[in-house]
């Protein structure tokens, strides 16, 4: 397993596979990024991304039924692995935990004025 | 669909494993977007197939175990060997081909880094300049490689040390040295004035005495050269020599002899204080004239920068701006190669010659390495079985690509040590031919770096296809004795290959037609004065104080027809002028001249020919005015209805037109002719004398020599013909045009071997379609267009490509000369017909053997 550390994009990817659950395979998860994250990636970026994830050991993939729609040729079907749930409740975990530490005043809009 | 040609690229490079995912991925979205805009879904497609291009994603080339053991490198070099040896015809013919071009190549890449190596071995070359000066004459503007004497540099704080450099090829740059003890002989050495910093802005390394020896003006620094041809082994400092048997100096110094890659070129180097002395001028009398000015920076600077401030008004002084002469900066590097000037604009030069032969070498090359690929895929069918038989016992195609490839290797390296064998020996020729001195230096990497370099692509290029067709061949089918069936792309590419080689041929024999058509016509045009059978003698002093003397004594003898003398070559009058001032003439035009100084012969010895008036008599008959004749250009250019008579002004004399001549060539044919004013100069002041004769050369030289040494017995006589120094002006031409022969021949040779090898190829190829023909009753001629048919259309396509390609540059060269030939259509027709009638030739003496052979034997076999 390569690095345990999760990279922004490699975290939306992984949530985006979960969200996808069962059908999440390259097309499906760039346009599911789009549509929630609006990030514009390119297909082979997503590619990059899954192959990834999948050398990581967070994803594992099987090649879906051949269907019609694609010229009978199969899809690559990802889905998230045990230690991919664990990473990703990791990163979740440590965001709140950080998020807490900060003083509430930080966050409170400074006014300007008499 | 997708754009099938990406789509494919995408088949091509994937990695199989990945390929269904990725390409569903693509095609998914390509349909997707193709719904709204056909077009977008192409682009977008073919964007993610570049963008898909990944090392992640790419196809490996799968791990061939291939065994390169010992044993087998042993076995191929061997195979090899033997089959080098078992077509000697065939092998002899590779190596000799290839060898051939090697030794154009060779011999061109040396002479172009000789070229290139010009003026290079100064420290840092390129921080010294020459000034050149335009001069704006009614339109067209004059360079000139000279400035003021005086030009205040100073100004200019880059400028680190200036010199005056005075050259020349006469008088006073070439003086009469005596060898030591010998009063009455002449040894003729040319050389150099300059000033003191001459030594310290260029790279002459002074080996023995003063390292600065212009500082005195009573020194000289000599060569090593000069100082053994004067002195032998004696030590040559603190001699002293007496320049024109005249003013004493004293050898200071002796510098290593000049490289024969310096443009400047000198045995000597005096002081300008002796120039101004021989002269008989004070060194004030000089500030105001023009003389080639060198200067060093002392930082890199460019010419740009360094022309525009020599123009500011520090420098460029108004008189100068009205006589509308502007200044650049010219770097001393480029002079070999970029030296030409048209109107003012630095143009090119040697360097036109220099590319030419480097694309002709490269050319030659290409076309060996044809041959060498088409009789090496031509003779496949022979190593077809070897081939299976390697197959066959496990070797995989990488071992066959790996054994070919280096067969070629073997070849190329073969002809690589014939030509550098035969080209170092072949040098001294080359030298000859190109008259120049090429200093090949083995030290230099860059001479080992090319040839090592160019070795490895052309054995690269040359083995490539052959290994790759070969090693294609299918064991099962070779094996069975299948004839090695060959793709039409196979034939189609030999095609283009000779094409390509005839193409080149026709080219190259045109252009070379174009260029010889062009020499001969400068030979022979008439260029208005007579130039043959005339001797030129370099006069002393005291030569044309005995001018009537000597002339009478010439006289005497039949031989002898006419002498005069002159202060220019009348072939080449290098002086303009545009002092010139006539009657109605319009204010502030510049008309440029050739004005010609001489005694009342000149019209005699050189056929000049009259039009109108008289010629200068013995005596002038204007007591007054100094008589001039004109050229008929002249009067047109200064339009005067009526020329005899009327008064002109060169600078501040008065000049009375005696007489109208008919135009004559008074520069090279380069230029376009100006008028000429011909005037009556006082033998004295003339600096040439030329003498007309007639029958034998020999015994002409030895009248005049006897004459000369009884006006003159104490030096040597030192002559020239008219005609070689005007075939001078056209050296650099005439030295390509040889080497352009040369090479022709070899090219065109090298393509003959090419057609040879196709048509013996194309022949053996079609023997059972003869044979059958033949049995039909079809008859020799026949048999003989249904061969050359193929050949025919080849030789039109190639001249198609061929000829407009010579017109061009052919054009090109000839735009550089004034006076030149209509484009010889001729040329392009004989060219055509002789490439074509040859080819033929070759192809049905290749034919007829198989013609002629019984068609029951190619028949029976099989």
């Amino acid at each position: 397993m390569k690095g345990t550390y999760l990279g922004e994009l490699e975290e939306l990817v992984l949530l985006t596979v979960g969200i996808l659950y069962p059908d999440a395979y390259g097309v499906a998860v760039m346009d599911e990024l789009k549509q929630q994250a609006s990030r514009d990636l390119n297909i082979s970026a997503v590619h990059a991304v899954l192959t990834r994830l999948e050398e990581k050991g967070l994803l594992k993939s099987s090649m879906s039924d051949p269907t019609e729609e694609r010229g009978g040729r199969r899809k690559r079907i990802f889905i998230i692995t045990a230690a991919g749930k664990r990473a990703l409740e990791e990163a979740q975990e440590l965001r709140t935990q950080m998020y807490r530490q900060i003083p509430k005043v930080a966050l409170q809009p400074i006014v300007v004025g008499y | 669909m997708p754009p099938r040609w990406a789509n494919r690229l995408l088949e091509w490079y994937c990695r199989p494993e990945l390929l269904e995912e990725i390409q569903g991925d693509a095609h998914e979205l390509y349909y997707r977007e193709a719904k709204t805009s056909k077009r977008k879904a192409d682009w977008k497609f073919i964007w993610n197939v570049i963008r898909f291009f990944r090392w992640r994603n790419i196809r490996k080339r799968q791990y061939q175990y291939v065994n390169y053991s010992i044993d087998m490198i042993q076995n191929i070099f061997k195979v090899a060997f033997r089959n080098f040896l078992r077509h000697p015809g065939h092998s002899f013919l590779n190596v000799i081909g290839l060898g051939v071009s090697f030794v154009v190549a060779l011999l061109v890449g040396w002479w172009a880094l000789h070229e290139n190596s010009f003026d290079r071995f100064h420290e840092n070359p390129e921080q010294i300049f020459e000034i050149k000066s335009h001069v704006n004459a009614n339109g067209t503007i004059e360079t000139y490689g000279a400035a003021r004497f005086n030009i205040n540099l100073a100004a200019l704080p880059e400028v680190k040390s200036k010199t005056v450099l005075i050259s020349g090829t006469r008088w006073p740059n070439e003086l009469c040295f005596r060898p030591d003890g010998k009063s009455n002989e002449c040894i003729y050495l040319f050389g150099i004035y300059a000033e003191q910093p001459f030594f310290s802005i260029f790279n002459f390394p002074i080996v023995s005495g003063n390292q600065n020896p212009l500082a005195e003006p009573t020194h000289i620094a000599i060569s090593q050269k000069m100082a053994n041809k004067l002195y032998g082994d004696e030590n040559p400092i603190g001699k002293i020599i007496k320049i024109d048997d005249h003013y004493p100096v004293t050898i200071a110094s002796v510098f290593k002899d000049v490289p024969s890659n310096s443009s400047l070129q000198f045995e000597f180097v005096l002081p300008w204080e002796v120039f101004a002395k021989m002269r008989g001028m004070q060194p004030e009398q000089f500030h105001n004239q023009f003389f080639p000015v060198y200067f060093r920076t002392s930082a890199d600077a460019t010419v740009e920068d360094l022309t525009a401030k020599l123009n500011s008004p520090s420098i460029l002084t108004e008189d100068l701006k009205k006589d509308n002469v502007s200044y650049s900066a010219f770097a001393l590097t480029d002079a070999r190669l970029h030296g030409e000037f048209k109107n003012g604009k630095n143009t090119s030069g040697r360097i036109i010659y220099v590319q030419l032969f480097l694309l002709v070498a490269m050319l030659v090359v290409a076309m060996a390495v044809i041959n060498f690929v088409n009789l090496t895929t031509a003779r496949a069918s022979n190593r077809a079985k070897e081939i299976g038989i390697r197959k066959v016992t496990g070797a995989q195609r990488g071992s066959i690509i790996f054994q070919f490839m280096g067969e070629s290797f073997f070849v190329v390296f073969a002809a690589i040590i014939l030509a550098v064998v035969t080209g170092y020996l072949l040098l001294p020729l080359f030298n000859q031919l190109v008259g120049d001195t090429i200093l090949v230096t083995w030290k230099k990497p860059a001479v080992i770096g090319y040839i090592v370099l160019g070795m490895l692509i052309v054995a690269f290029l040359a083995g490539l296809y052959p290994a790759l067709v070969m090693s294609r061949f299918q064991a099962a089918h070779v094996l069975k004795g299948n004839v090695v069936t060959r793709s039409a792309g196979a034939q189609h590419l030999r095609k283009i290959l000779l094409v390509v080689q005839i193409s080149f041929s026709v080219g190259i024999v045109i252009f070379t037609g174009v260029l010889f058509k062009q020499l001969d016509y400068i030979q022979h045009k008439n260029l208005g004065l007579n130039k043959d059978h005339i001797v030129h003698i370099e006069p002393t002093y005291k030569l044309l104080q005995k001018y009537n003397t000597l002339k009478a004594e010439l006289l005497k003898n039949p031989q002898i027809k006419s002498v005069t003398a002159t202060a220019a070559d009348p072939t080449s009058i290098n002086s303009t002028t545009t002092g010139v001032r006539w009657p109605g003439m319009t204010e502030g035009m510049n008309a440029p001249f050739n004005v010609l100084g001489a005694t009342h012969e000149v019209a005699d010895v050189f056929g000049l020919n009259l039009v109108d008036g008289r010629f200068f008599g013995e005596n002038s008959l204007d007591s007054i005015h100094s008589e001039v004749v004109v050229s008929e250009s002249a009067v047109k250019l200064m339009n005067l209805d009526n020329p005899l008579g009327t008064l002109i002004k060169i600078g501040d004399v008065e000049c009375n037109i005696i007489g109208v001549i008919k135009d004559f060539h008074s520069a090279s044919l380069k230029q376009a002719q100006l008028p000429i004013i011909v005037y009556r100069h006082p033998t004295l002041q003339c600096s040439r004398l030329y003498v007309r004769y007639e029958g034998e050369t020999t015994t002409a030289i030895s009248i005049i020599n006897d004459a000369y040494k009884k006006a003159e017995p104490a030096f040597t006589m030192k002559y020239g013909f008219v005609d070689d120094a005007f075939a001078k002006m056209y050296k650099t031409e005439t030295a390509a045009s040889k080497m352009l022969m040369l090479f022709t021949a070899i090219a065109v040779i090298i393509a003959l071997v090419g057609v040879i090898g196709l048509a013996t190829y194309n022949v053996i190829k079609r023997k059972k379609e003869i044979g059958i023909k033949r049995v039909f009753g079809a008859s020799s001629v026949q048999l003989l267009g249904l061969v050359s048919k193929d050949f025919v259309l080849l030789i039109l396509l190639a001249s198609a490509v061929g000829m407009p390609v010579a017109w061009y540059s052919a054009s090109e060269w000839l735009s550089g000369y004034a006076y030149r030939i209509d484009m010889p259509w001729e040329i392009f027709a004989l060219g055509f017909f002789a490439i074509l009638s040859v080819t033929l030739c070759l192809i049905s003496l290749q034919a007829l053997k198989t013609i002629r052979t019984n068609p029951t034997e190619v028949l029976r076999s099989e």
